[in-house]
């Protein structure tokens, strides 16, 4: 067992806090719905970047590079100012959703170098411009742009011309659970000196001025250590190498700036940048006190050259010696090499170096994307004059029915800087990644959203904080069923008690689904956009300008992949608990109900489209009409996800419950008349429940592995390439309503117009399918072969296809032949500059046609999922799968040999 | 039954004047002066044209040691 396992170890058992300090600090707390006071919800406008400098958080806090305690009272972060910036450079910037002509936007290069699950060892980059940073220029050149025209990014300010900027390398390494030390690397890359102000803060998250009570925390001097104090949390210290000025200040609003009344205290959150920046004077507390404070460190950095800042963080007293020089060397050095080996147990062999370095940031992405997550719903109403418990109350704008909620938890973000709350479908993915370095973590984000403080009452889980009440789709399950699977394979044994509460709450929520979403109660339903924003033809979450309400085939399909992921956990625990036995019958015969509903051909409208083979969407008009919306998209696909193999384990164990099935199956033959026969066995004498059966899915399958609909030389897209030259059109009411294909970003506003799934391709659903054809496979086995890519006369089985779409999607972040990585398209400092080359960002979506990346710069979180994909198809092979089935993945415990790929084959 | 409808406290500023103002559980608005002992201090609020009151987040009142 490596050290980093040992830790891992240590924190589960509660021997030792190593998961205390993280980078749980967000990128951006500004412009979020929590901290929104706004009579209409303007989130992105009340609280502005501007403000951010000035204005206290009520709700967390942010900065660059930045860690926290788990509970976010003491946060530190790195500030920097290169002398010409108007303000200090405390924390991100980007544009709001109405500046850019693509929704909100960061506008910073910074990447996440890599972390251990326990925050043992990270590092991040942070490039910051020489030069004056581009505020105003971003802002007025984006708002100028169309949304046919690409993002203006900070690189095509030219502010990084001839490499006039600086590499900031930030690293933590904890010689003790609460002793981190912090090292700062300043590179100048630039080809004269350059001075840097590098000013590491250390303050308290601001919880005394809302709450009226007398406990609070103090920061003061001592010689040339920073005491920070608190009631709760206890004492730390501040320790800086050199003799660096520190200035004091409190990290309260600035009452003048912000409202313009005068302040109670001379020392105000902005107090720093305004002795920095502006030189004045009586801003920071000569007293060497207060709440926030800064360590002031002027460099100045020959080019080529590096400078160092370095710091300690720590529960220890002043007075022990070797804080610095060789004892930081030797604590810094060891934990570096023991992420490596962290890492070297993760990484399958197989991968070469460049695989193993983006499964490695990939991870790290992961990891640093960690936020303290805080928003107690009730008294943010109560704070904005709505009281949930009074009839004539004022309504808020949004998340009115959720006073239920107290949020206050360290939890995985899509993205901390454009996505800075949690969305409960992308945290079911996550955890699928986050699982290879930390099981614990991921079992407990799982059974947080299931926690009454996060799930309604009424069973809904919570979409995310824009509105908790949106509808995503139901992969709750799934996420649990893989992640006990995991376990039960490593340990030989599943955290059953576990896996027996989220059952528990998964059933409220899967009656939630049914009981809302199911109008018509024949096992059909809606949903809304159910996370794929612009795909439909109208506003899918909105009344339909026809009247009338859809069926869609995502939200069905979704319901029938729940319906076999609860059988899968009710099977599971059935197997030593006969209670569930019943419930593994009953979600069987709910599969069943929902598979062939979604497959019934009938003289009405089903959603299966026996001309074209595919699945659409179904309009239900008011006149009693209806009609398919036939756009191909993966609206269409999702049906083919719902497919998982079962052992019959479970039905041999409980003979009445195999004899109940035959005799529901023999008294409703309809049932399973147009969906895969749940009876016949497959390799293994394996079950196989799917919507689709082999015809179907043969037909389904042409179509997406057709390079001129969905197969991209990067994985599958959202919309055929079909409807690049033929649109789908919608007439209705004197208005036409048009779908085509759009690789790149969203032509409209709808949802924002900050995501596109009208083409590009997008890492989780294409994850869904690749888990699909795996369980296809370990069914159907090698006889089951299709050509790949359509028209190809290339044949392959199930599992190389899967194989040849994972190929693909890790493809877009890897090296091509001619050096470059298909992620960053035409960026050339991107592409070629050694300092940048290797840096990889993890983007929300990438083109449909040539990989690049979209949307969301770091939403490693679900993109992070390319980790695990590359890990299943280093680890296992056909053989394995064939033989033990979904437990051919699960039971690999250490990287297994496996058989080149063709290409090295020839090579 | 008739009940009596409790009026939320709210926080404003003029910001004609840049005071705070104050709406108390019975509806009437107050100008409350900076410092430790702004309630005491407290002072009519006067609606005129000019004024413009700007509602600041409820958790501000804290910050004020109101008496309510």
């Amino acid at each position: 067992m490596n050290a980093e396992q040992k830790r891992l170890d240590e924190a589960r058992e509660n021997k030792a806090p190593w998961k205390k300090w993280g980078p749980y600090l967000s990128e951006r707390q500004w412009g979020t719905v929590r901290e929104d006071y706004s009579e209409g919800g303007d989130a992105w406008n009340y609280f502005s970047h501007d403000q951010a400098r000035s204005r206290a958080y009520r709700w967390g806090e942010d900065g660059l590079a930045g860690i926290s305690d788990d509970q976010q009272k003491l946060c530190f972060a790195l500030a920097l100012w290169n002398g010409k910036d108007p303000i200090l450079k405390e924390r991100l910037f980007g544009l709001t959703n109405s500046e850019s002509n693509h929704g909100e936007d960061v506008k910073e290069y910074y990447f996440y170098l890599d972390s251990t699950p326990t925050h043992s060892y990270m590092k991040y980059l942070y490039k910051y411009p020489q030069a004056a940073y581009p505020y105003s220029n971003l802002v007025e050149t984006n708002r100028g742009r169309s949304r046919t025209e690409m993002e203006y990014e900070l690189i095509d300010t030219g502010v990084f011309s001839d490499d006039r900027y600086f590499d900031v390398f930030v690293e933590y390494a904890k010689a003790s659970p609460e002793d981190v030390l912090i090292q700062i690397s300043i590179h100048n890359r630039g080809p004269e000196p350059a001075e840097i102000h590098a000013l590491p803060t250390l303050w308290f998250r601001n919880d005394w001025s809302w709450q009226g009570h007398a406990d609070r925390p103090s920061l003061q001097q001592l010689d040339g250590t920073v005491q920070a104090a608190d009631a709760k949390l206890g004492t730390r210290y501040l320790y800086c190498d050199g003799d660096p000025r520190l200035l004091f200040t409190e990290n309260e609003t600035n009452m003048q700036r912000i409202f313009g009344v005068p302040n109670r205290t001379p020392y105000v959150k902005d107090g720093i940048n305004n002795a920095v920046v502006h030189g004045q004077e009586g801003v920071v507390n000569p007293e060497k006190k207060g709440t926030k404070v800064a360590a002031c460190y002027k460099l100045v950095v020959k080019p080529g050259e590096c400078g160092i800042v370095r710091l300690r963080l720590s529960d220890v007293a002043p007075g022990a010696a070797g804080r610095f020089g060789s004892a930081f060397d030797t604590v810094l050095d060891a934990r570096r090499a023991e992420a490596d080996e962290f890492y070297k147990t993760i990484t399958p062999a197989k991968l070469n170096s460049d695989e193993a370095n983006v499964m490695r940031q990939a991870l790290a992405g992961m990891l640093w994307s960690k936020q303290f997550y805080h928003y107690d719903v009730d008294k943010w109403l109560e704070e904005r004059g709505s009281d949930p418990f009074k009839a004539k109350r004022k309504a808020a704008p949004r998340n009115d029915h959720w006073h239920h909620m107290y949020n206050g938890d360290v939890i995985s973000m899509p993205d901390k800087w454009e996505y800075p709350w949690y969305a409960a479908w992308d945290l079911a993915f996550h955890v699928i990644a986050l699982t290879l370095v930390d099981p614990d973590f991921g079992k407990q984000q799982l059974k947080l959203m299931l926690r009454e403080r996060y799930m309604h009452p009424n069973g809904q889980i919570p979409a995310y904080e824009w509105n908790f009440g949106d509808v995503n789709p139901p992969v709750h399950a799934w996420s649990t069923i893989f992640t006990y699977a995991l376990e039960k394979g490593q340990k030989g044994e599943g955290d059953k008690d576990w896996l027996k509460s989220c059952f528990q709450k998964l059933l409220l929520n899967f009656t939630w689904w049914v009981n809302r979403k199911d109008r018509s109660g024949r096992n059909v339903f809606e949903g809304g956009f159910l996370g794929l924003d612009n795909i439909g033809v109208f506003d899918r979450s909105a009344p339909l300008p026809t009247g009338g309400y859809l069926e869609q085939a995502d939200g069905t399909a979704w319901m029938a992949l729940y319906c076999e992921n609860m059988l899968e956990i009710a099977a599971e625990l059935a197997l030593t608990d006969e209670d569930y036995a019943d419930m593994a019958l009953k979600f069987v015969e709910h599969f069943l109900w929902i598979a062939s509903s979604m497959a019934h051909v009938g003289d009405d409208a089903g959603m299966w489209d026996e001309e074209d083979g595919f699945f659409y969407d179904v309009l239900r008009l008011p006149d009693g009409r209806a009609q398919r919306l036939k756009v191909r998209s993966m609206v269409g696909l999702l049906p083919l996800c719902a497919a998982t193999v079962f052992t019959g384990e479970v039905l041999t164990k409980y003979p009445e419950l195999q004899a109940r099935l035959r005799h529901f199956l023999a008294a409703r033959p309809e049932v399973s008349a147009a969906i895969h026969d749940p009876v016949k066995t497959g390799v293994a004498g394996r079950h196989l429940a799917s919507i689709l059966d082999e015809t179907k899915l043969r037909r389904v399958l042409e179509k997406m592995l057709d390079e001129n609909e969905f197969l991209s030389p990067y994985g599958i897209r959202s919309l055929s390439r079909y409807h690049a030259e033929h649109p789908y059109v919608f007439q209705t009411g004197g208005q036409e309503f048009r779908v085509a294909y759009l690789p790149a970003e969203s032509d409209t506003g709808m949802f924002g117009g900050n995501s596109n799934w009208r083409g590009p391709i997008w890492m989780p659903v294409n994850a869904l399918i690749i888990r699909a054809l795996l369980q296809y496979y370990a069914y159907y086995g090698n006889e089951f072969t299709v050509e790949c890519p359509t028209g190809s006369g290339n044949k392959m089985n199930l599992y190389q296809v899967a194989d040849e779409i994972g190929r693909r999607l890790t493809r877009m972040f890897l090296r091509d032949k001619d050096g470059g990585r298909p992620v960053y398209g035409g960026a050339e400092k991107f592409q070629r500059d050694p300092h940048w080359r290797d840096c990889l960002m993890f983007y929300e979506y990438f083109h449909g046609d040539n990989g690049a990346g979209l949307g969301a710069s770091h939403q490693t979180g679900w993109t992070g999922v390319v980790a695990r994909i590359m890990h299943v198809f280093a680890t296992t092979s056909p053989e394995a799968l064939l033989e033990g089935g979904k437990r051919g993945y699960h039971k690999t415990v250490a990287p297994v040999e496996k058989k080149p790929r063709r290409k090295e084959v020839a090579a | 039954m008739i009940t009596v409808r409790k009026i939320k406290v709210a926080l404003f500023v003029d910001r004609v004047s840049n005071q705070w103002v104050v709406r108390d559980p019975d509806g009437d608005f107050w100008i409350i002066p900076s410092g430790e002992d702004g309630w005491q201090r407290r002072e009519p609020f006067l609606f005129s044209e000019e004024s413009e009151l700007e509602a600041v987040p409820g958790h501000y009142l804290h910050m004020l040691r109101l008496p309510f």
